[in-house]
């Protein structure tokens, strides 16, 4: 339920130091490490509107500079408009028989907005048809644009050109010789001046935008006439439309809807895709779902007893196993300042191992990207970059204050695989797993619910909200890199906050 | 946070065979036109209109209380006509909210007193906040969340929503028992 409506009450701490709940995260079983959606790359799949789930293929959405060309939404309240039915009177009135014309006009149906408003005559097709504004500064934008165009074209040839010289095994005779270019074009009878090939291309540029310094009067009708705020635009109306800007309602025109995106999302050290979505713009599944609800344990706080500073108070939290594979479930106590650096040098190890696990082919795909660990590959080995290498961010410091402390459990507990059979089962609880009776409160298939003690500090004032955190260690079973499964030790950081204060001791 | 139990009196409520639970203080217009596919509950004071078009919901649905669930109508020139409301699985409606949609997907979660507008089409995978009212004829994308009046996108859901639904819808359903005699 939280998760849909909030508040997030249990937080996961990213690979990148942020915290997020468990269904934002993603887990890159290549490297690995938790992700989120500020440390992955986004790339845009496909383009959609989202009101008639048309897929509308890049180069053209770029065309249509990102809108759909057969819907619009309302210029006054921005929601979707929809096409209306006016019939007119038949064609020749004297054949009774002839069917009456059916007419088409745009209306908003929440706002009551209509194209008749604007006197946009009715259109006798459904879709289409409608007349598209023209902006008054089309061309010279136009203009401007071909020119930056043309600028950037001459740059790029001429960097190209720089290269191929620097690059040049051969020198130049007139370096050997002494002779200068210059020298040289006189003698075999070409003109002397050189022109720089930059300002030979030189793009013709536009007439100069010229300031004037002469104004119009304020016209004296604005302090003289009263306002009336009905004609007048808001700002967000004015702004829907960036290139005319209309000031009076009745230059309200109907605005293309903007186009929504698929996105697919990659992780940045290893290339590998963390999610992947489906074609169909109305499809709700992946092709690549690498989310960390399905592989790492998921935490919830079941009950927590009134929290009062100073005093121990019992705290239940209910562990369930998304994976098909049993893992054990051990703490570890948070200490902000040090861990960081061991949590890094174990991960370093678990890749290197898989690292020396992994085919040919999947080395070559890990060595191409910025990971500092797999230094064992030489780079001369890379053979084409097919991307840029993607950039390594620097995990931050986790900003979250800890100020309860929390009894850590020395005793570790299993988690069974998950069984989509096992609501089914009217066989009852039964499992053979000895638990520690102190730790583990009831397990049902791969839930089980733990008992934790927790201490808000003394110093903690009234109505603060308590938070506490512990670094979660289970086995997460790997089976992509080669035939047998693998297992890891897998430790992630875990804040919950458990409510306000109630008193003290 | 996990849920609590919903304890309800269980004379209070009618259960069938496929694992409905339909509270008898209801409105349920035209029941010959009402399908609940299964393990649907229906709480106090809901009204379904089936008498004015079909109404089909999918499996684990949850209509909250004093929730109304009314098939749209268009216009035409000879009178109106009332098109059929379809629901799919894992559908959660809040309390006093209206819902008017024709279509409504997977997945879809629809807080307290909301208006889903005439002739809406939520999507697979959507949120709709508290209180926001949805124009007629607006069309809910996938993992969008709506929010306000009028109701407008105001962010993105989780691409695992899916299975959230289904682990809420199915756990509420659990959660939904008879009070225990002492």
């Amino acid at each position: 339920m939280s998760y849909i409506t909030g508040p997030d009450v249990v937080k996961y701490a990213c690979s990148c130091g942020l915290l997020k709940p468990i269904s934002h995260l993603y887990f890159c079983r290549y490297c690995f490490q938790l992700r989120c959606s500020f440390c992955v790359c986004h790339e845009v799949d496909s383009n959609f509107c989202g009101k008639c789930s048309e897929n509308i293929p890049s180069s053209e959405a770029r065309v249509k500079k990102n809108r759909c060309g057969n819907c619009y939404v309302c210029p006054s309240c921005q929601q979707e408009l929809s096409t209306r039915i006016a019939s007119k009177g038949p064609v020749n009135p004297e054949d009774s028989k002839s069917t009456p014309k059916k007419m088409y006009y745009l209306s908003c149906q929440f706002c009551r907005w209509s194209s008749r408003d604007v006197g946009i005559p009715d259109q006798s097709t459904v879709t289409g048809g409608w007349p598209e504004r023209e902006n008054v500064h089309s061309n010279r934008l136009q203009e401007l644009v071909d020119m930056y165009k043309a600028i950037v074209l001459a740059q790029k040839q001429q960097k190209d050109k720089d290269k191929k010289k620097q690059r040049g095994k051969f020198l130049s005779y007139t370096d050997r010789t002494g002779v200068t270019a210059a020298a040289l074009r006189k003698r075999i009878g070409l003109p002397a001046e050189f022109t720089h090939p930059i300002l030979k291309n030189k793009p013709k540029e536009p007439e100069p935008a010229s300031a004037k310094t002469e104004v119009d009067e304020v016209p004296e009708q604005l302090l003289t006439e009263p306002i009336n705020l009905m004609e007048i635009t808001t700002v967000e109306q004015r702004l829907l439309q960036p290139e005319a800007q209309p000031v009076t309602v009745d230059k309200l025109f109907p605005v293309h809807k903007q186009l929504s995106i698929k996105r697919s999302l990659r992780c940045r050290h290893c290339e590998h895709n963390v999610s992947k979505p489906e074609y169909n713009p109305s499809s709700v599944k992946f092709k690549i779902q690498l989310f960390a609800y399905y592989h790492i344990p998921e935490i919830r706080i079941v009950t927590v007893e009134p929290l009062r500073a100073g005093k121990q108070c019992e705290l239940i939290v209910k562990f369930t196993n998304p994976t098909q594979h049993q893992t054990t479930i051990a703490f570890l106590k948070l200490n902000m300042d040090e861990e960081d650096a061991s949590l890094d040098s174990e991960v370093a190890e678990v890749i290197q191992d898989l690292d020396q696990t992994l085919s040919l082919q999947e080395k070559q795909q890990m060595s191409l990207t910025s990971l500092p660990l797999s230094t064992s590959q030489p780079s001369s080995l890379i053979s084409v970059p097919s991307r840029q290498p993607s950039l390594t961010i620097e995990p931050r410091k986790i900003s979250q204050e800890v100020n309860c402390d929390i009894e850590v459990p020395t005793s570790s507990f299993i988690l069974p695989p998950r069984d989509d059979a096992a609501e089914y089962d009217d066989s009852g609880d039964t499992h053979n797993i000895q638990d520690d009776p102190k730790l583990v409160k009831w397990r049902k298939s791969n839930k089980a619910f733990i008992k934790l003690n927790v201490t808000p500090m003394s110093d903690l004032a009234l109505n603060s909200e308590v938070v506490c955190g512990f670094i979660m260690q289970h086995i997460y079973t790997n089976t992509v890199a080669s035939k047998e499964p693998q297992k890891y030790n897998h430790k992630v950081k875990v804040f919950l906050r458990l409510g306000q204060l109630v008193g003290s001791e | 946070m996990e849920l609590r139990d919903i304890n309800y009196n269980k004379s209070d409520y009618v259960e069938t065979a496929s694992g409905n639970k339909v509270c008898r203080q209801t409105v349920l217009c035209g029941s010959q036109n009402i399908v609940l596919q299964g393990k649907v509950i229906v709480q106090s004071e809901a009204i379904i209109r089936g008498d004015l078009a079909n109404v089909k919901t999918g499996r684990f649905c949850i209509i909250s209380k004093e929730a109304v669930l009314r098939p749209p109508y268009k216009k035409f020139s000879k009178g109106v006509a009332f098109f059929p409301l379809s629901m799919g699985d894992h559908v959660y409606v809040g309390e006093r909210s209206v819902v008017n949609a024709a279509i409504v997907g997977n997945y879809v979660y629809i807080g307290k007193n909301c208006v889903i507008g005439r002739r809406c089409t939520l999507k697979d995978c959507c949120v709709i906040e508290d209180n926001t009212i949805l124009a007629p004829e607006t069309v809910v994308p996938p993992f969008a969340r709506y929010g306000g009046s009028p109701g407008t996108q105001i962010g993105e859901l989780p691409e695992c929503q899916a299975d959230l639904m289904v682990d809420f819808t199915k756990s509420y359903y659990q959660h939904f028992q008879p009070t225990k005699l002492i």
